[in-house]
């Protein structure tokens, strides 16, 4: 708990300068409020509309960690299934770099027609969005398994599945979680373009916000947005440090 | 003695990008007229105005689906702007000084389309069931809610002038532009009713050319003669829309040019007035009492800040 705050204080400083820094602008006059809305706004309109904001962030989070579990799991599989030959990954992976190029909004009328609006539209969009990074860093965890070790491997006459699981998977999976980190922030984003067309969730909030010209409610909710992004973050980096603290060096100090 | 030599070279190639930023900030010599949509017959009066003729050197900036042409004028980063009566009061109230000049639209082409097989009477029968896609932030969906309740009716946000969901599916009525989707919609093979928002008793200026206060009271000539140049290009573009729905069609023609045609017939009974653009402070009072009653804006905004007469 004490690491954690120590952690945490380096992080504080700027968030707080800048706090401070756009807030003393504003009050001096030199940028209008109505454009970039001064902090101590947004904290009054997350008090004053706690009730709404987070009632949206619980079903963004719903929205945004079910597509990520989704995308961890299906890229997952995806990509060891890619790595098995050469032939396969030719074939497939081309349609892998779909995923990171489809535009949402262009393809929002046939997510709503498909999923219907609500919270299934909101899922398919984070998952679209976050599922290629945790394919090609699975992928090329997994290909640039050091060649000795392959070689002592099958020197022994390992098979090619206790190869994968005890060989290439491990070793993947520095990058593997380098993948999710990436997931994980894309998902909170996917999640929120999903819920534009979806309509709930922080999505909806900004939207009317956004139509109504209050800047400070559209601030407040891209905040708590961030947050989730964050914890999404906190919660990979306790992951990478549960499974890789005991042999790799990205987590041994 | 390398150091003090080297690190003002090093700080200015850090600043090189920022000072990239601040040059491509810089301002251009043309006038900037900001939209809030691609170029369409909505906007067949700018394109057709003859801006040079008044002095004037006016770029159009097209827009798209939420193009915040409103912050733009107040933040000067357009001198004109195209924004509806109710955005306006709302960013007043909010402090943002921009004064309307000139309502192409006498009349709100906002309505609400909906399937003609379910043979509805009116708005209020259109949430009685099925789905509906509007902007829910806009006044008068909120005008809608208070009236009549959203009990019945799911919803949904607005798919900014796309059809797929709406020929999908009967019970799903959308927001549109009375003089546009309609069209498109018949033209699918789907006939339509649609019931104007003025139906309910709301009906702000739109299509309206704003500017800010500060350029009003620094360059009111100006102003003057961007009124003047937009007021015949309109009155050209009524009298003959093929030229300018020809260019209009070149610069967006992911639209048809029969539809540019078709739609600046539709929108022609919303435009009149005399002179072309004029408002009246009876009609700015009043949607400011709508709005306030909505709970939109605090306090009820005086016309006179809100509009000038050129």
């Amino acid at each position: 708990m004490r690491t954690a705050l120590r952690k945490a204080v380096p992080a504080a400083i700027p968030f707080l300068a800048i706090t401070i820094a756009i807030e003393s602008l504003v009050r001096a006059g030199w940028v209008k409020a109505w454009l970039v809305p001064p902090p101590s706004a947004i904290f009054q309109t997350i008090v004053r509309d706690a009730p709404e904001l987070f009632r949206a962030l619980a079903m963004t989070s719903f929205g945004a960690l079910t597509g990520f579990a989704l995308s961890a799991a299906f890229g997952i599989a995806i990509a060891v299934y890619l790595s098995s030959s050469r032939a396969i990954q030719q074939a497939f992976y081309p349609y892998a770099i779909f995923f990171q190029t489809v535009p949402i909004i262009a393809i929002a009328p046939l997510l709503v027609i498909w999923f219907g609006y609500g919270l299934r539209t909101v899922v398919a969009s984070a998952f679209i969005v976050s599922i290629f990074p945790v394919i090609a860093n699975t992928l090329s965890g997994i290909l640039s398994t050091d060649r000795a070790l392959r070689d002592l491997f099958s020197l022994y006459g390992a098979s090619r599945s206790a190869t994968l699981w005890k060989l290439s998977f491990p070793a993947a999976l520095p990058q593997i979680l380098t993948g999710l980190r990436i997931a994980g922030g894309l998902a909170v984003i996917g999640a929120i373009v999903g819920e534009f067309i979806g309509g709930q969730g922080l999505g909806a909030v900004v939207d009317v916000a956004r139509t109504q010209q209050r800047t400070d409610k559209v601030f407040a909710a891209v905040l708590l947005a961030s947050f989730l992004g964050l914890a999404l973050f906190g919660l990979i980096n306790l992951l990478s440090r549960v499974v890789l603290q005991r042999w790799h060096a990205s987590e041994q100090n | 003695m390398t150091k003090p030599t080297n690190f003002p070279r090093r700080t200015l190639l850090k600043l090189l990008p920022a000072a990239g930023l601040l040059a491509a900030c810089g301002k251009s010599s043309k006038t900037r007229l900001a939209l809030n949509w691609k170029p369409d017959p909505e906007f067949g009066g700018f394109y057709a105005a003859d801006f040079a003729k008044h002095g004037l050197d006016v770029e159009l900036l097209p827009g798209g689906s939420g193009t915040p042409t409103v912050q733009m004028i107040g933040a000067g980063s357009a001198e004109f702007g195209i924004i509806q009566a109710d955005e306006l009061l709302l960013a007043r109230s909010r402090g943002n000084d921009v004064v309307a000049l000139f309502a192409a639209f006498q009349s709100c082409p906002t309505g609400i389309m909906a399937h003609a097989s379910r043979k509805l009477e009116s708005i209020g029968d259109v949430l009685r069931n099925g789905t509906l896609a509007m902007e829910s932030g806009l006044p008068f969906a909120r005008l809608l809610e208070k009236k009549f309740g959203f009990d019945h009716v799911k919803i949904v946000p607005s798919p900014g002038g796309d059809l797929t969901a709406f020929l999908h599916d009967e019970n799903f009525a959308q927001q549109c532009f009375i003089t546009a989707e309609p069209l498109q919609a018949r033209r699918k093979g789907v006939d339509v009713k649609v019931f104007p928002v003025s139906d309910i008793g709301y009906n702000p200026y739109t299509t309206v050319v704003a500017t800010s206060r500060a350029l009003l009271q620094k360059n009111p000539e100006m102003v003057k003669n961007m009124v003047a140049a937009v007021r015949e290009g309109w009155a050209a573009y009524l009298q003959d829309p093929t030229a300018t729905n020809q260019k209009m069609h070149a610069l967006n023609p992911s639209m048809e040019l029969p539809s540019y045609t078709e739609i600046a017939q539709a929108q022609k009974p919303l435009i009149g007035a005399s002179p072309l653009g004029k408002m009246t402070a009876e009609r700015w009072d009043a949607l400011a009492a709508q709005l306030k009653e909505l709970g939109d804006i605090p306090k009820t905004l005086p016309a006179s800040d809100c509009f000038v007469d050129l």
